[in-house]
């Protein structure tokens, strides 16, 4: 793809008041294996070329997938059609002026080298693992190289590369199933036997399952059950839902509605981490925090709201939980007993307004008691409100990087609610 | 298109044992609007070509959106490729596909007025006229109106000698009004969850008299009580509610590679294993759902499948009892079917086709019964409908559901309107304590228009329904 090409010849042809030019171009390879064997091997690029004009206040947009002069033709027509039987929108903002952009590198040649040949012994070498253990694995093996270029007639210019590889893995040994993932911009970082590991010591430790009923009680949430609530969390973190009184945060910015233990950024500092130099609206990543010792400090702002509110916008862009030395061990120590969780699995929203959601439990439940672990118990339904959970941490673990755009601790907090449980 | 050939003679040639290239132009077209600001109206297309050749007990796929002679060759040759390295590792673990025979056919989505063919003010002026109908209710504080019209064009050949010419569409009207009061704000939504028709079906919603009743029915809402702590109930549930029920704890359970494992990293297993086949309680005897693939309107009615299989129907769970999945040609063979029941599906192009929940509806009950009769006829319990919050675990046996609009039944009458109501149950449980479904005339097909599945994430869609039933002994409570 010819970025130059296309925004020359969206400069020579569109006739708009305003546009914005975005183009991605995504080469992927995607390698999923289940039950010892695998079924299904994707590869090929995916290209989005997306124009967003105006006439005043009337937008419209326009997205194909190929480069030549036919397909931009149609594009602008479209597009300009669009905008011009489009009512004017009280809500227009003209497109994103030129800005500095923060210089992120958010891909690593190693990733960039990895050849299918690779991925596929990955997968080979994690199959004969499990084999050897009288055991089935399932899962995924992915390697992405997406670029992204943003141009807009008032200056703007914005062109980033992103790279990821994952790995995960769920072993099924009898009835004990349990994942881990490894997901990076850094392929180097990636360490097959260390995965593995991880993955077997989760499944010794299952293997002594027993029945638990639901109750309010200490949980130890390790980082990727962390990350998962904080997701959610954060479609609450959202100025205008609050100021038109929608979310949970309504008239607290400013206030203490977290526990002070607990912070929340979103930053350009720590390299292990995507971090996007600009949002799909053209506005720049800066170093922000959202909540600060338990005080939320600011919240997501649109360019629309923040014109509005004279604020200057915002954007989430990566996850950042500062975390503490307390480890496994010692949270045991902390608590009579409580449980210690792996992951969450199809977390919903039960109320906006309060920011409630339920969700499982998912590969991997443990039972603790006087500060050791005793035995597995069956997965168990919540329903929980993360701002007051967080206000019921006790203790916070070392911080892991555990997704491309996330970094977070092991948490113990206190009074965690389930209401339900499974057979499993 | 001479791609087709060009493509399946190349992969014979590279020695596929079997091999299909689907040529595919998804067209988009989405139009937002709140509170009268047109948020996003879009125009998208994709279009590209994927192919599959499956060698040696493995699938290779790769896609592209060039369209040349030298480009369809090198994607052929990058899929037998891709093929040939996944051979290295299932040289003890070979797929095998079931036998299927070959067809030259076409299908086109029955549509009078095409949504794409419709002028975009006239779309917009309904939607603005449904907008401000919402934002004339003091205490609405925000109304959505949500429009999609969705096509594919699909040109499928494969080295059967198949040779597939579809054009699918959908449409998908949702409009939601949402209340704001000094403590709480609620949300009332219309959403029948699309159709496969045309601008026909927008026109016949009358849309302004849906958008005063959810307006009114969220000011209702936003006011009305919730019930106490969770007690065993009765829940009688309309079709649109029971839609998604059906659609998680049914329709997941049954897709056959969920029940062999092929999902188990990402979405999950199924409790329904294949020995439970026909012998296993799913549900009362009155519950028989059906997997249907030439329901007129459906969203999953297309024809043919992304196999070159045609659709089909069949009984899932037959008077309660398990009685077959919604199968692929790779997944029929591991449990020893020789036929695949169709329910391939890719989203777009450069997707590799998944095993997809078919349509999937209860059938209604075969003796006379009316809503109101159903109401009447309960002393206690909690009338649920619409969708709303819904978890279920990755075995698809313990779930929570809430919903759009309640109302308490008491001696047999409408009581109170509530909101914030939960009910969690499980398999095979919640379907063994239906008791009672109304009969056909009361049957409704509400739609599913974003499923989400598979690694990739791809999008599915379906169509569910059912008409009211009744559960006897769920735990229903208040939220938090």
């Amino acid at each position: 793809m010819n970025i130059e090409k296309i925004e020359q010849y969206i400069k020579d042809h569109c006739t708009a008041d305003d546009y914005t030019l975005v183009a991605d171009l995504d080469e992927s390879h995607e390698t999923r294996f289940a039950q010892n064997g695998i079924t299904q091997h994707i590869a090929g690029p995916k290209v989005s070329i997306k124009l967003r004009v105006s006439f005043g206040a009337k937008s419209g947009s326009c997205e194909i997938n190929q480069a030549d002069e036919e397909n931009l033709d149609f594009m602008i027509k479209t597009a300009e059609a669009i905008a011009r039987m489009a009512p004017e929108d009280p809500e227009h903002m003209p497109s994103p002026q030129e800005v500095d952009v923060p210089k992120t590198q958010n891909y690593s040649e190693a990733t960039v080298a990895l050849e299918p040949k690779a991925m596929v012994d990955i997968v080979q070498k994690s199959i004969d693992k499990a084999i050897a253990q009288d055991a089935m694995v399932s899962g995924m093996c992915e390697r992405h190289i997406s670029k992204n270029w943003m141009l807009s007639k008032s200056g703007f210019c914005g062109h980033d590369i992103h790279s990821s590889f994952g790995h995960s893995m769920t072993l099924k040994k009898g009835e004990v199933e349990t994942k881990v993932s490894y997901e990076a911009k850094d392929f180097a970082g990636f360490n097959l036997e260390q995965e593995f590991d991880r993955l077997s010591s989760q499944a010794t430790a299952l293997a002594d399952m027993h029945s638990f009923d639901p109750c309010k009680i200490p949980v130890i949430l390790r980082p990727e059950a962390l990350q998962e609530l904080i997701w959610f969390l954060a479609w609450g973190l959202n100025r205008r839902q609050a100021d038109e009184g929608l979310s949970p945060f309504s008239g607290l910015l400013g206030k203490p509605c977290f526990g002070e233990k607990f912070s929340l950024l979103s930053t350009l500092k720590r390299p292990e981490m995507i971090a996007p130099g600009y949002s799909y609206e053209g506005v720049p990543a800066r170093e922000t925090t959202w909540v600060e010792a338990g005080i939320l400090k600011n919240m997501e702002t649109n360019r629309y709201w923040a014109q509005k509110i004279g604020q200057e916008p915002k954007r989430i862009f990566n996850f950042y939980i500062p975390g503490a030395d307390s480890t496994e061990e010692e949270m045991m120590k902390m608590v009579p007993r409580g449980l210690i969780i792996n992951r969450f699995w199809y977390i919903r929203h039960v109320d906006m307004k309060r920011g409630e959601l339920t969700g499982m439990t998912r590969d991997g439940v443990l039972y603790f008691e006087d500060g050791k672990v005793r035995h597995a118990v069956n997965n168990l339904r919540f329903n929980e409100i993360p701002q007051e959970m967080t206000q019921r941490i006790l203790a916070l673990g070392k911080e892991k990087l555990c997704s491309t755009h996330a970094i977070v601790p092991t948490i113990l907090a206190d009074d965690f609610n389930f209401v339900d449980k499974t057979s499993f | 298109m001479k791609y087709l050939d060009l493509a399946m003679n190349a992969a014979t040639s590279l020695g596929a044992e079997y091999a299909d290239i689907r040529i595919q132009k998804t067209t988009d077209e989405v139009i937002y609007l709140q509170n009268l600001s047109l948020k996003h109206v879009h125009n998208g297309i994709k279009h590209g070509y994927g192919i599959r050749v499956f060698k040696d007990g493995a699938w290779g796929f790769a896609h592209n959106n060039v369209f040349s002679d030298e480009a369809v060759l090198a994607t052929v040759e990058k899929a037998a490729k891709i093929a040939e390295l996944s051979a290295t590792v299932n040289k003890k673990k070979k797929l095998r596909l079931a036998p299927e025979r070959s067809y030259i056919a076409s299908y086109k989505t029955p549509v009078q007025i095409d949504p794409f063919e419709v002028p975009l003010a006239e779309k917009v002026e309904l939607m603005m006229e449904v907008n401000r109908t919402m934002m004339a209710y003091e205490g609405i504080r925000r109304a959505n109106f949500y429009l999609i019209m969705h096509k594919d064009e699909k040109l499928f050949a494969s080295t059967l000698g198949t040779r597939l010419d579809i054009t699918y569409q959908f449409i998908d009207p949702m409009v939601t009004a949402t209340a704001v009061s000094d403590t709480d704000s609620q949300s009332r939504t219309f959403d029948e969850g699309g159709r496969a028709t045309g601008w026909e079906w927008v026109l016949s919603l009358d849309l302004i008299d849906k958008a005063k009743q959810i307006a009114e029915e969220a000011l209702i809402k936003v006011k009305a009580d919730t019930l106490g702590p969770e007690e065993r109930r009765t829940l009688i549930l309309d079709p649109n509610h029971l839609g998604l029920t059906m659609h998680e704890s049914v329709g997941h359970p049954t897709e056959l590679d969920r029940v062999l494992g092929w999902e188990a990293d990402f979405a999950g297993v199924s409790f329904a294993t294949p020995e439970k086949l026909k012998n296993f309680r799913y549900g009362s005897e009155i519950v028989n759902f059906v997997g249907d693939n030439t329901l007129a309107e459906g969203l999953a009615t297309m024809g043919f499948d992304d196999d070159g299989v045609p659709g089909q129907k069949w009984h899932i769970i037959k008077d309660g009892i398990l009685n077959e999945y919604g199968s692929t040609r790779d997944t029929a063979m591991e449990i020893g079917l020789n036929y695949s029941r169709g329910c391939n599906r890719a989203t777009y192009y450069y997707d590799q086709p998944i095993n997809r929940i078919p349509n999937l509806y209860l059938l209604p009950g075969t003796k006379p019964l009316t809503p109101g009769e159903l109401i009447a006829d309960t002393e206690d319990g909690v009338y649920i409908q619409g969708r709303g919050s819904f978890s279920i675990d990755q075995h698809r046996v313990n779930f929570q559901f809430g919903g759009d609009f309640f109302w308490e039944i008491k001696n047999g009458k409408l009581h109170r309107p509530l909101k914030k109501i939960l009910y969690k149950s499980c398999n095979p449980e919640f379907w063994n304590s239906c008791d009672a479904i109304c009969d056909e005339r009361f049957w409704r097909p509400f739609g599913v228009v974003n499923c989400g599945k598979g690694q990739p994430s791809q999008t599915a869609r379906m169509t569910h329904g059912s008409a009211p039933a009744r559960f006897r002994n769920i735990r229903v409570g208040g939220s938090q």
